[in-house]
């Protein structure tokens, strides 16, 4: 792993598009500002990684399909029951 | 977001079909339905080509199956089946990686996960847009999104 010291305001470059400043310096964290080109993803490590578990967790379903099914069935009646109560069409 | 995942993306056209086999059984497929995912997704970095399949047994689910590197299969929702107001505005980097432009219509789905002590739920957090025009797909994390990764499924 490289290993930089940064300054206040100073920067590093990845590549020829990528910079990582450093804005703020505080007690309990460092606020950088990342510019890169639009279709350079940048995301938080740790969501990244979330996002990674959960699909691999998605990826390994034996649950009963029939049941997935019964439950976005329900998830729909409830909003459209919902949806009436906000349209004032129930409770006739 | 505009449409909806009934937009067949693996209805079987000519030439050259081929038959996958899915745990949900089999389906054809031909080359026009393959779906391109650029970067793969999170922790798939290695599937590139999937195929959307479509039945009755899963509707209103659909299968996301890799055709391509390790085996990846995922089901799906259109996030507004579980939340109607959903939406989420594509960020422009992702519209780039998409080819898509505002009045592109797409489609969105949310995977789902069975966790074994909290049961089921969708990840509205990171939905897999496709944008059937460009037949491109990627997975977006959309910055201060306020949905959850897992937004559970009802009782049973």
């Amino acid at each position: 792993m490289l290993v930089f010291t940064r300054k206040r305001h100073e920067a590093i470059m990845i590549g020829d598009g990528v910079e990582v400043r450093v804005l703020r310096v505080g007690r309990d964290g460092v606020r950088l500002g990342v510019s890169a080109p639009a279709t350079v993803s940048v995301h938080r490590r740790e969501i990244y990684d979330q996002i990674r578990e959960e699909n691999r967790a998605a990826a390994t379903i034996a649950h009963p399909v029939e049941d997935l099914k019964g439950r976005l069935r329900r998830a729909v009646t409830v909003l459209q029951v919902d949806t009436e109560i906000a349209d004032g069409t129930s409770g006739r | 977001m505009t449409d909806s995942p009934s937009v067949a993306v693996a209805e079987a056209h000519q030439p050259e079909p081929r038959w996958i086999e899915t745990r949900f059984g089999r389906f054809r497929v031909d080359e026009r339905s393959v779906l391109h995912f650029a970067e793969g997704l999170p922790g798939f970095e290695q599937n590139r080509r999937f195929v959307l399949l479509s039945s009755d047994e899963l509707a209103p689910m659909h299968l996301l199956h890799a055709v391509d590197g390790p085996d990846a299969s995922f089901l799906a929702v259109d996030p507004r089946v579980v939340l109607p107001s959903y939406r989420t505005v594509l960020a422009i980097g992702d519209s780039l990686k998409l080819g898509a432009d505002d009045e592109t219509p797409l489609v969105w789905l949310a995977l789902v996960t069975v966790d074994p002590e909290r049961g089921p739920s969708v990840n509205l957090r990171a939905p897999i847009v496709i944008n059937p025009s460009r037949m491109a797909g990627c997975q977006v994390m959309p910055h201060n999104s306020l949905y959850p990764l897992r937004h559970p499924l009802g009782g049973a």
